[in-house]
């Protein structure tokens, strides 16, 4: 590969990609329209917690409101849709055959977007539930749960009709995220909004819930996306792959478990935050042979693609060390209910998920497309912008929020003295926030460029790989 | 993995360990709790929302108040939170069950509104809702719950002290107050049996004296 990702070999061009595109492209386009956008509301979001009266008088942007909406559209719009739209691909292509039901992911893709916008006009409004990742007014829950099934059914039909007994890792990532987020979703809807169960229960399913979402559905479906193009993109085998089942296994068993880090002090059960400790470190095994396993990212020799992979894993595996750490009762102790963990959350999301997924994205366009993108100068200005704005982001709110928590445990340091504390580095994480939101307007753009002259200029090449030497690659 | 079946029943094994440990196991020993009745007092603890606070929650969960205030005290010897004066207790999960929505919050931009109801700014109404009209320090002005209308009669004894324009007043919505109503109802005074701070080294000298 060259610095950017060239244009596809009419011989890479499969009768897979090609009957995949419009509704991979649909789904792709939607899910960058909603990290724009849900990048916008973040900038908004940061630039009031500097001037808390910026757009005050709107009830539709009150600062509550605005985190609620930009977390929904990052989530269910950005993270679900492009996510989708990878594991789909990489399903189809591992399987060695073209998609099925593919009428039907375009239909789910309709449904699930209208539902997505629906949700944020209803928390926008005031509909909004109180749940962190569950701010979605009840109405939508249903619809968006049969949109993702019509949507996720095509992936399941890829791994169950595959033309290989074999299978590999990016595969049990794909569905197992695609199986498994249905399942977590409904639970959490009846028993947080349909049925709630009392007190305390209320939050501690819904810190269930989040992990859930994040271990057993967005991680698995970045890993997706990692684990089928280092090898590929690299063309070495996956070192010490013997141990990537048990790493699965451990990330999917354990995972579920770490979410009662939130809760160290709280007026929950205290085993809870015991077994999330205990369960964190335990994860750590997890974190290490994903590292070892694709370590060929960070000697990418010029590829764009495994450069965003590499920074994703970087960030993943960070992730898991800082939440080992932070699950510790004398760092809680500082960490908790402060910045910090938004720079967590931010380090999880924008870092590993993002990232992982912009390689799939670089890797999988001019494939479907049959054409090469339009600008490598514009793919190095997102690929800069992206990794500074993360990083830029991420270590802003970190330092803030160790600053906001030794502050906060000084009885005498009042809360405007907090925010004079912190003020430089929140406005460090503006800035870092408005150039995260320039870069990915660029993908955006590149991609709006390719699927229209795509759609309007067939791709020519039709060539067909043997569907086993498709699979063995990886 | 070559085995489908197994590998979805794996897979949904994995989840339902998770689930059925952190949800079924916190249900088992949380589900059950009710409100504790004190016979001295001839009633039971915690007290239900009033009609116009339980509004009032809707109302701080649709703003997401919750991205800035924890509703919950830790322990004395935890953090600052007994000193910041925001509870003399840790908060229990016994406090919660009355709650239609708990707001825990995961988010201390502002402090903490556990025991918000106690303290002097929310004791008089008029004054919390002319606090939630103005801005102070961090906490953004909410105008959207106010309305400015026209003076017909006397005018509103509930008006705010604002500069309005001649013949207009400005007066706190429902909306508004029902939330001043929820906040000034926030108050976990009562101690529960498992609420008392364990503090063995006051017990000690207890003993001696004996």
């Amino acid at each position: 590969m060259t610095t950017a990702p060239s244009a596809a070999t009419p011989a890479e061009v499969t009768e897979i990609d090609a009957s995949a595109r419009c509704p991979l492209l649909l789904l792709l386009g939607s899910a960058l329209a909603w990290l724009v956008l849900s990048g916008a509301l973040a900038l908004v979001n940061l630039v009031q917690l500097n001037s808390p009266s910026f757009l005050a008088e709107c009830p539709v942007l009150s600062f509550g409101r605005t985190q609620a909406l930009q977390e929904t559209a990052f989530i269910y719009g950005w993270a679900a849709n492009a996510g989708l739209a990878v594991a789909l691909w990489i399903l189809g292509r591992l399987g060695g055959a073209p998609l099925r039901s593919l009428n039907w992911v375009t239909a789910g893709t309709v449904f699930w977007n209208v539902a997505v916008v629906l949700g944020l006009v209803g928390i926008a409004t005031g509909d909004a539930m109180a749940h962190t990742w569950l701010h979605l007014p009840r109405y939508v829950l249903p619809l968006l749960l049969v949109a993702y099934g019509t949507i996720a059914v095509s992936g399941v039909l890829a791994w169950t009709g595959r033309r290989n007994q074999m299978t590999f890792a990016a595969q049990w990532y794909a569905v197992a995220a695609l199986f498994l987020f249905p399942w977590i979703f409904s639970a959490a809807q009846v028993m947080l909004v349909f049925t709630p169960e009392r007190g305390v229960l209320q939050a501690l399913v819904g810190g269930w819930f989040v992990q859930g979402a994040w271990t057993l559905w967005l991680a698995p479906l970045a890993l997706t996306s990692a684990y089928y193009l280092v090898p590929k993109v690299s063309g070495r085998a996956i070192p010490s792959y013997n141990f990537a089942a048990l790493s699965f296994w451990t990330l999917l068993v354990v995972g579920g478990w770490t979410g009662g880090r939130h809760f160290i002090g709280g007026p929950v059960p205290a085993w809870v935050a015991s077994i999330a400790g205990v369960s964190c470190a335990l994860l750590l095994f997890h974190y290490i042979v994903v590292g070892l396993n694709l370590r060929a990212a960070f000697s990418s020799g010029g590829s764009t693609v495994l450069k965003f992979v590499a920074f994703g894993l970087g960030a993943y595996v960070l992730g898991g060390l800082l939440d080992a750490v932070t699950a510790i009762r004398g760092v809680a102790l500082v960490t908790q209910f402060t910045y910090f963990t938004a720079a967590q959350s931010q380090l999880a999301l924008n870092g590993a998920y993002s990232m992982m997924i912009f390689g799939a994205i670089y890797f999988l366009v001019p494939r479907i497309t049959g054409q090469a993108w339009a600008s490598a100068t514009l793919i190095r200005a997102h690929y800069l912008a992206a990794i500074i704005g993360t990083a830029g982001l991420v270590a802003a709110l970190a330092v803030a929020g160790w600053i906001q928590g030794h502050d906060l445990n000084d009885p005498a340091v009042t809360f405007a003295t907090i925010a004079a504390h912190t003020k430089t580095w929140l406005q460090v994480a503006t800035a870092a926030q408005a150039l995260l939101v320039l870069g990915n307007l660029l993908l955006f753009g590149q991609l709006l460029k390719s699927a229209v002259s795509s759609l309007l200029v067939p791709a020519t090449a039709t060539f067909r790989q043997p569907p086993t030497m498709e699979a063995s690659v990886s | 993995m070559k085995n489908g079946f197994t590998f979805f029943l794996g897979l949904f094994l994995a989840l339902a360990l998770a689930w059925a440990g952190i949800v079924l196991g916190s249900h088992a020993q949380l589900g059950h709790l009710a409100p504790y009745f004190d016979e001295n007092e001839g009633k039971a603890f915690p007290e239900r929302l009033p009609g116009i606070a339980a509004r009032g929650q809707l109302v701080y969960q649709d703003l997401g108040c919750a991205a800035c205030h924890t509703q919950q005290v830790r322990r004395p010897d935890f953090g600052s939170d007994k000193a910041r004066g925001w509870g003399d207790r840790q908060s229990v999960a016994r406090d919660y069950v009355s709650q239609p929505h708990v707001q825990l919050g995961e988010s201390r931009i502002g402090p903490d509104l556990a025991n918000f109801g106690a303290r002097p700014l929310a004791v008089d109404a008029d004054r919390l809702t002319q606090y939630l009209y103005d801005q102070h320090g961090g906490m953004p002005p909410y105008r959207f719950l106010f309305e400015t209308r026209r003076i017909t009669g006397e005018r509103s004894a509930k008006a705010l002290k604002v500069p309005a324009a001649a013949g207009m007043e400005v007066v706190a919505t429902h909306r508004a107050q029902a939330l001043v109503a929820y906040l000034q109802s926030l108050n976990n005074v009562y101690e529960y049996p498992e609420a008392r701070p364990l503090e063995p080294v006051e017990a000690k000298k207890e003993g001696e004296a004996k």
